[in-house]
């Protein structure tokens, strides 16, 4: 069973701009984390966060729209469509914060000028980020935009998917964006979620995340004879276990895993590797980990991503979605240089250099505030 | 005979809104049988629609959750925005994560027990018809069998900066609503409603081209304009495709955006409709327009 084909992407997130750069740095080891300082009366926040590369925090509305923007156009560019194409194409996105840095630059500027100012004035419409992307790039298709934390854009890709396999679109264009803001910042800061030692997913000495910063952008189409990269099935399921973390005995993110085996006619052992959603917070990796050994009495090799990136939120699904296929399409298995090099008291070990692969199917998973699971199965094998 | 998507239930809240929009948490514990605690207006009014719609009976586990929402939980951004940068305050750990648009759809699937898909969509005009076409592809893939579906849309204090931000005139009568659908696949009988397609569609040319090859009857054909189709459109439509009779379910609405979640409930309602089909049709100002169409089974 094969479901639509990735045909082109465009990425930008705190390793470089561009999917190649990207992939290229995941040869290497984790970028160290920088901070994002933010002042809050009289107290500094020191917030550890991965930014976009190359795009300082200034002018937040220019970097944002910039940094959105280009992204589509490289996915765009790179999956060769026509403009026809792309005027019919859905335009999907996932994202947790929409662009509320932009709304906040906003309200602190004009509070800081002495107005008086309310927020949201100048843009209170959820969906202005997926318009204002459309209407860049000519696109005219159905827009979709889907807010679900950080399962978003995975959540996305399968609409996207369902929305070609019903024929109504030829082509989707599945974004995921998630800007640094204070809110979200100071949020995970007053929620005790953010790390001061870089993300370690599955390792003992995990204390948390990092922030992160991604526009993504992938374009899916009708499914392909030859090669590449393709989705297999998915699955979202809501975990009412608590709003923000998943049971922690895995059973609900068991079920979502085996539910997303099953839309893809697969069993466990037909698995090449996972994709872990990581998070490096104690109860969430705890729930993860737990819920792959209710799942695979074989565990295959896993991996997480974040480390490279930070948490990158809504964006993350898709994100880690071309950081994966981009290695895997180089031959290899991503690495996380240092962090859970020996199995910890979660039993789950990371390769420490990147392990070479041959073509296969893999899992990746993503986990959300709001109970939000979401499970893909993806292929480069028929 | 195939299974369909029918219209088990449905269920509002509406009320138009003078200068302070109402606490709801007396309505909420009322209709829910409960107190629900640590939540603001916009996650209470999404339970008291939901709860209304579902009324006595319990939705199997497995259903899916759907929510649309123009403008979101827009008084607790509010309150966390102004929390931050007006008074130099942390948020409040609740209230971040209350931020988050799912929340919504979270306690509707606790308050229920829901485990199955939980989505939150949204979208400048056409928030609840893309939500609804969620629910209608997972349907069509085969992925839920049962779903609630909500679109709700409230107003935040003080009105009158808040009809600024919705671009209304000062003394333009606001309103909030909650618009929730259960919808099920399964054999449609008689006097049911079946949802049958959502559409969305690039430019006018290609809405009339589908809508003609879709050839209704205009005996039993209703059109719904949407809020965001003007009347002039609205009747070139209907010519253009040879429909005379329509389906006024806004009439005395104050403004609230998500208008649309409230038209299959009242096609559902209306008397001596057995037999008919509804046509609703949105547009946004880029000339872009989105449909559902939905039919009662003749008795």
């Amino acid at each position: 069973m094969s479901r639509s084909a990735f045909l082109g992407a465009g990425l930008h997130t705190a390793l470089g701009a561009g999917v190649a750069r990207n992939i290229d740095a995941l040869f290497s080891t984790p970028p160290k984390a920088g901070a994002a300082d933010i002042r809050v009366g009289e107290e500094t926040v020191h917030v550890p966060a991965l930014l976009l590369h190359e795009r300082p925090l200034v002018d937040i509305e220019a970097r944002f729209w910039a940094a959105a923007e280009a992204v589509v156009g490289e996915a765009i560019a790179n999956a060769g469509l026509s403009a026809d194409e792309v005027r019919e194409a859905a335009l999907v996105l996932g994202t947790s914060s929409l662009d509320i840095a932009i709304s906040e630059a906003i309200y602190e500027g004009e509070l800081a000028e002495g107005r008086e100012a309310h927020p949201l004035t100048a843009n209170s419409t959820m969906g202005r980020l997926a318009q204002r992307l459309r209407k860049a790039h000519g696109i005219r298709g159905p827009e979709y935009t889907i807010c679900t934390a950080c399962t978003a854009s995975a959540n996305a890709l399968i609409y996207a998917d369902a929305l070609i396999a019903s024929g109504r679109v030829r082509h989707a264009i599945v974004v995921g964006v998630e800007i640094f803001n204070k809110i979200t910042a100071l949020g995970f800061h007053g929620l005790e979620l953010l790390a001061p030692n870089g993300m370690r997913p599955f390792d003992a000495a995990r204390a948390g995340l990092t922030l992160g910063e991604s526009c993504a952008a992938l374009i899916v189409g009708a499914p392909k004879q030859s090669g590449g990269f393709h989705l297999r099935g998915g699955a979202n399921l809501c975990d009412i276990f608590g709003i923000s973390a998943a049971n922690p005995d895995g059973s609900t993110v068991a079920d979502v895993i085996r539910m997303a085996l099953a839309d893809s006619g697969l069993q466990p052992e037909q698995i090449t590797g996972i994709k872990a959603h990581g998070t490096a917070s104690l109860l969430n990796d705890e729930a993860e980990a737990a819920g792959m050994r209710l799942v695979f009495s074989d565990l295959p090799p896993v991996c997480a991503l974040k480390p490279f990136i930070g948490h990158t939120f809504g964006a993350c699904g898709v994100t880690e979605l071309i950081l994966f296929c981009g290695m895997a399409e180089r031959g290899y298995f991503p690495a996380a240089p240092g962090i859970c090099a020996e199995p910890s008291d979660l039993e789950i070990r990371l390769p420490q250099t990147p392990l070479p692969i041959e073509p296969g199917i893999f899992q990746l998973n993503f986990f959300g505030f709001g109970g939000n699971n979401t499970s893909l199965v993806i292929a480069n094998v028929g | 005979m195939s299974d369909e998507i029918i219209l088990r239930a449905h269920g509002d809240y509406y009320a138009p809104v003078g200068e302070t929009p109402p606490d709801v948490r007396d309505l909420s514990k009322q209709t829910l049988g409960k107190q629900v605690r640590r939540v603001g207006r916009f996650i209470h009014l999404a339970l008291i629609g939901a709860a209304r719609c579902v009324g006595a009976a319990a939705p199997p586990p497995h259903t899916a959750t759907f929510m649309s929402s123009r403008r979101g939980d827009l008084e607790t951004n509010i309150e966390v925005l102004e929390e931050l940068f007006a008074r130099a305050q942390m948020p409040k750990p609740l209230s971040f994560i209350n931020t988050v648009s799912n929340a919504s759809c979270y306690y509707v699937a606790r308050h229920f027990g829901l485990h199955g898909r939980s989505c939150f969509v949204t979208g400048v005009c056409f928030s609840f018809e893309m939500a609804l076409q969620a629910a209608l592809l997972d349907f069509e893939m085969g992925q839920v069998r049962s779903a609630l579906v909500g679109g709700l849309d409230t107003v935040a204090a003080p009105l009158a900066i808040d009809r600024a931000r919705l671009g209304l005139s000062p003394d333009a009568p606001v309103g909030e609503a909650s618009h929730w659908l259960w919808l099920e696949r399964g054999q449609a009988a008689a006097g049911d409603t079946v949802l049958e397609t959502v559409e969305a569609f690039t430019d006018r040319a290609a809405l009339i081209a589908w809508l003609k090859a879709r050839d209704f009857a205009p005996e039993t054909t209703l059109l719904a304009p949407g809020q965001f189709l003007s009347d002039a459109d609205a009747a070139a439509i209907a010519a253009e495709i040879s429909l005379t009779r329509t389906f006024a379910y806004r009439a005395d609405l104050a403004y609230y955006d998500g208008q649309a979640g409230g038209a299959l409930g009242a096609f559902k309602s209306a008397n001596d409709l057995d037999g008919c089909t509804l046509t609703h049709i949105n547009a946004d100002p880029e000339g872009r327009y989105a449909l559902f169409v939905a039919r009662r089974v003749d008795a």
